[in-house]
């Protein structure tokens, strides 16, 4: 069996349950605590699975410029509160399958809060940006869901507002809420949901005028080198 | 036992048909030889080098066989290959990896799996031998492009090769920097014994110290020999690549010289007072110089900027007024406020005082689609910046829809066949002519052109040159930034000299070059204890031919 | 801009010298126990200290930041009535809801945790820079700190490309006026970014050959570590780990018990906190302590 499915296998029967158990401990903020680092664990498989097969010279480059490109993209569009980020993840995974979405996912959130300042959300951004790119390489490998722009865009708002938008709000409701009770949970869920609906439009915006162009350049590359077939996809 | 031996090696890349890139080699390399590979650009130079290296080698289809230190290449292992094969390729930015110089220098050792203590010791020592010790702590992002490609150098020379590979290292540094890493490159030569094998544009810098020239056409070697024969052969088959050759080489054979051919500037200056001690004729004409210039196409009045609010001004009180129709050329050092002047122009920087005017109309006063629709565009540093689709023409189509005028344009570029090619799959020199007729669609009346011939060879430069002659003709002013004095001495009506944020002087070529002493061209250095205005080969050759003529 | 991440602008500071591993370990202690401490005594401990190293470390400019923590902690103090309704001291009533003075405390202490945290993350954002935090994880997980110290690498290099491709397109007409349309805007937004994907993935061939140039995948990789553990580091991590033990085993004896809903009950004051502040006073410490001792030399002279 691969190191990184033992991983896996630790994780979920081992170390998700002794840390639920040992948070439920914790006096204060102590979920806190624990749902963070269940949320570390979580992606510990990921990043073991990476490093374990010794990702080639190329494939570091593409995913390291597919961040550089989801944190700078910023500088390219000049609007305001425009984020290009959750699309340029997306057609990462897309591109490149799965793992690479995953990896240009949490890698882009991590690096570029070294930019705008870590904080108790890194771990949160991380998972959901991952999980982001990985759904959209999931969903689209394999000619699963056609790689057209209006697919795109409609898949791309559902997943923002649906997936990533919430997760990230879930290190809200970890960090800034008192009590965690229904009330609080929704209450949380409503007032970031203007955030999502408007991350979800961008991202709709993205697919639509510019998912083709781009995609078609990835393909450029993968063409040309050969590279990230085969070896990923779920 | 020679430490690269090439037998019969031929290779064609697999969308070529059959066309071969490298037809029948057969080298012999010694070790700690310096080589010298010449060519122009798509005659295999590349290609040969990165069969010298397994990893970078292309797919295609090889035959023949390469042995290194007596072994065939693919059966040394791929970790003594990273070691002992040292390669610097042409990008100084693509090629670092990591974001800080001190990474940077350790990546190989890492990747080898050094131990902590052979690292150290090794980094501390290279960041000494190359001086580096200073920006040891920074960012790479804050490296000038001379320091990043010396970076590049050190951190392959921290692995300890035995031949250091580079393929045209300096094609995108100014001319101060490229002479200081090609000196380094001599220094590790002969201070190390390291092979080095070498492709380079800038032949004047290396040719005097090379042990061997190679010259490639079309994927051949046509000639191989110490560099003081490889002009007469060249000149004597009359191959394009003389044109390469230094400046006292061009000067001996275009004159017909006799005795030694001198390599150097200083052997041009013994060679010519041997043959001219006192000449009957010892200069050009000058040309005209008008002092009124009645319409100027650009002027610009006391301009100031800086690009923060507390940064020091890059721009001083620059002045000047350009002529109509003519070809002008501001030459100065890096970071002396060249580009940024044509930046202003442009309107990309805004300066805090001063005026620019466009044809006698400020340009603030124009609408932008007035200004850039038929009147001002610039062709910036790096071509690649401007090319935003899958092909040429599709590029092309983004500022026109007139297919007329495209191949009208395409024609004057020189670009027919390439408009359906991607413009990432062309060569420096032929992006370059793609950039420019995109700009030229504009179809300004003033044209701008930032450090056009940088990166690319002679031949190509020659090219560029019949362009901006054509363009001249059309009546379109040229402006032109460049570190390039030689190409500025040849073709240039007017030179300007930028210094610390100011325009210095101007005058024509022949007055400009023809009266500094440091700051000229090579044939003007060689020649100017005998001849006077003499700036370039062709004027050396045209003077020597006169005198050669007053003699009889 | 992109300075600050790797910690050009830093002012002098004795702690952010210690080894990266001494540094992690700090904040993960420091940030860790301030989530799950909610008695006020051990709070205020807490603002406290970390306001002092804020300060520290950012000069007056900290000022602003700490100033701007205070609307935060009243909206989260006020806010925690709202969906706590425990309490035996209601001040009114929201409809059918009490609000209570009990939860209003528990909301002070809430947003105290809050404040706590945003400013040891704040100065942790200054001490782990990231060279630090890939030299501390570049062994353990070496391919992703490589793909982050590329990361830094690329983003200052693709935001400087990007301004060239806005310029170069400005100068051939092919800019956006300032009037432009959003529309506009975003299609030539979208244009810059294709021309940036494609230089980019261009340029991350060479990147690759340049990796394996230089033996990127011949062998395995070992990781080049600019720091090393000093004497200072290893009598640092000593005195964090007894700290941290100490404070742990007054956590179990219940030193920090602290209930506020449905009525407030605090445990009384010990020397836990003693432990606690000690720890969170390291930095700081660290720092008088190089302070008086360069005067002292100096004044040897």
């Amino acid at each position: 069996m691969k190191k990184s499915n033992i991983a896996t296998l630790i994780v979920f029967f081992l170390l998700i349950p002794v840390t639920l158990f040992f948070g439920s401990k914790l006096p204060g903020r102590g979920y806190y605590i624990t749902g963070t680092a269940i949320i570390i664990e979580l992606m510990i498989p990921f990043f073991m699975a990476f490093e374990g097969r010794r990702p080639q010279a190329r494939e570091l480059v593409v995913i390291a410029v597919m961040c550089a490109i989801a944190i700078a993209g910023r500088a390219a569009i000049p609007i305001p509160n425009f984020k290009a980020i959750f699309a340029i993840i997306m057609l990462s995974g897309i591109a490149f399958g799965p793992e690479a979405g995953f990896m240009v996912g949490a890698i882009s959130a991590f690096a570029s809060n070294f930019f705008y300042g870590q904080g108790a959300y890194t771990p949160w951004q991380m998972m959901a940006y991952g999980a982001g790119g990985m759904l959209a390489g999931f969903c689209f490998a394999k000619g699963r869901l056609p790689q057209k722009p209006l697919v795109m865009a409609v898949f791309g708002f559902l997943a923002t507002i649906l997936w990533v938008g919430p997760l990230l709000d879930c290190s809200h409701i970890f960090l800034m809420v008192s009590v965690i009770n229904w009330d609080s949970i929704i209450a949380a869920f409503v007032s970031g949901f203007p955030v999502n609906l408007s991350q979800g439009i961008c991202t709709v915006l993205v697919m639509l005028l510019f998912a083709r162009p781009l995609l078609d350049k990835l393909d450029r590359i993968k063409g040309k080198y050969g590279m990230m077939e085969g070896e990923n996809g779920l | 036992m020679a430490h690269f031996q090439i037998k019969d090696l031929s290779f064609s890349y697999p969308t070529a048909k059959g066309r071969k890139s490298l037809d029948g080699i057969n080298l012999s390399i010694e070790k700690g030889e310096y080589i010298v590979l010449c060519g122009k650009s798509g005659s295999g130079k590349t290609t040969l080098l990165r069969q010298l290296k397994s990893v970078l080698a292309p797919h295609g289809k090889k035959t023949g066989e390469i042995l290194f230190n007596g072994t065939p290449i693919e059966k040394v292992e791929s970790r003594d290959q990273s070691a002992k094969i040292g390669y610097v390729m042409q990008n100084p930015d693509d090629q670092i990896v990591t974001d800080k110089v001190w990474h940077e220098l350790a990546f190989g050792l890492e990747s080898l799996g050094c131990d902590q203590k052979t690292m150290r010791a090794r980094v501390a020592e290279m960041a000494c031998y190359f001086g580096i010790q200073d920006w040891f702590n920074r960012d790479v992002a804050n490296l000038s492009g001379g320091q990043k490609q010396l970076l590049n150098l050190a951190s392959i020379m921290a692995m300890q090769p035995e031949v250091l590979i580079l393929d045209e290292p300096t094609s995108q540094l100014d001319p101060i920097a490229a002479s200081d890493f090609l000196n380094t490159v001599r220094k590790i030569n002969i201070e190390l014994g390291t092979t080095v094998i070498i492709t380079e544009h800038r032949l004047e810098d290396i040719f005097p110290y090379a042990d061997r020239a190679i010259v490639m056409d079309g994927g051949k070697v046509i000639a191989d020999d110490i560099p003081r024969n490889i002009g007469k052969l060249l000149y004597e088959q009359k191959n394009d690549m003389f044109a390469a050759m230094p400046t006292p080489v061009r000067v001996f054979y275009g004159a017909e010289g006799s005795g030694d051919c001198p390599l150097t500037v200083r052997e041009g200056r013994t060679w010519l007072s041997k043959t001219y001690p006192e000449p009957t004729i010892s200069t050009l004409p000058a040309e005209e110089l008008d002092d009124e210039i009645e319409k100027p196409a650009l002027s610009l009045k006391e301009l100031w900027f800086r690009y923060e609010k507390d940064s020091p001004d890059v721009l001083r009180g620059v002045s000047a007024e350009v002529p109509t129709g003519t070809l002008y050329a501001i030459v100065g050092g890096n970071g002396a406020g060249k580009s940024t002047t044509l930046k202003a122009v442009c309107g990309i920087c805004k300066p805090y005082r001063g005026k620019v005017k466009v044809f006698g109309k400020p340009v603030d006063k124009y609408k932008s689609s007035e200004l850039f629709g038929g009147c001002l565009a610039m062709l910036p540093q790096d071509p690649k910046s401007l090319f935003v689709k899958k092909t040429v023409r599709e590029d092309l189509t983004e500022m026109t829809k007139d297919e007329k005028r495209i191949a009208e344009i395409a024609a004057v570029c020189e670009i027919e066949s390439l408009l359906g090619s991607h413009p990432y799959d062309l060569s420096g020199g032929e992006q370059q002519r793609a950039a420019l007729a995109k700009v030229l669609l504009t179809s300004p009346k003033l044209l701008l052109l930032d450090e056009p011939t940088k990166g690319i060879d002679s031949f190509f430069k020659e090219k560029l040159a019949d362009i901006l002659c054509k363009l001249k003709e059309q009546g379109i002013t040229i402006v032109m930034v460049s570190h390039d004095v030689e190409f500025c001495a040849k073709y240039a009506d007017m030179v300007s000299m930028f210094f610390d944020g100011q325009m210095l002087t101007t005058d024509t070529p022949r007055r400009f070059f023809g009266n500094n002493s440091f700051y000229t061209t090579a044939a003007n250095r060689m020649s100017r204890h005998v001849f006077s205005m003499a700036v370039t080969a062709e004027d050396v050759v045209e003077l020597y031919g006169q005198n050669m003529g007053a003699e009889v | 801009m992109w300075a600050a991440v790797t910690g050009k602008t830093m002012r002098y500071d004795a702690f952010s010298k210690c080894h990266p591993a001494v540094n992690f370990l700090f904040f993960v202690g420091a940030i860790g126990m301030s989530v799950v401490i909610q008695h006020p005594a051990y709070l205020l401990a807490g603002i406290i200290t970390g306001a002092i190293y804020y300060l520290l470390l950012n000069g007056k400019k900290g000022w602003k930041t700490i100033l701007g923590l205070l609307p935060m902690f009243m909206i989260l103090t006020v806010i925690n009535p709202l969906f706590n309704t425990l309490g035996a001291t209601p001040l009114f009533h929201f409809g059918s809801r009490p609000y209570t003075l009990e939860a209003l405390f528990y909301g002070a202490a809430l947003a105290s945790m809050f404040v706590i945290m945003m400013l040891w993350f704040g100065c942790y954002n200054k001490v782990l820079t990231s060279d630090k935090f890939t030299c501390l994880f570049g062994n353990l997980i070496p391919s992703i700190s490589l793909l982050l110290v590329m990361v830094f690498r690329i983003v200052p290099n693709f935001i400087r490309k990007t301004q060239q491709i806005i310029g170069a397109r400005k100068s051939i007409g092919k800019g956006i006026s300032e009037n432009a349309t959003t529309k506009e805007k975003l299609q030539d937004g979208g244009t810059v970014l294709g021309s940036l994907t494609s230089w980019a993935l261009e340029g991350s061939v060479v990147t690759g050959d340049s990796m394996r140039a230089r033996g990127y995948g011949a062998a395995k990789r070992s990781s080049f570590m600019m720091y090393r553990m000093t004497g200072t580091d290893w009598i640092l991590l000593a005195v964090m780990l007894v700290l941290i033990g100490a404070t742990i085993v007054a956590a179990c004896l219940g030193q920090f018990a602290a209930t506020f809903v449905p009525a407030i009950q605090l445990a009384p004051v010990s020397w836990g906190l003693a432990a606690y502040t000690c720890y969170l006073l390291i930095p700081t410490a660290l720092h008088i302590k190089e302070t008086i001792q360069w005067h002292i030399s100096r004044s040897k002279i």
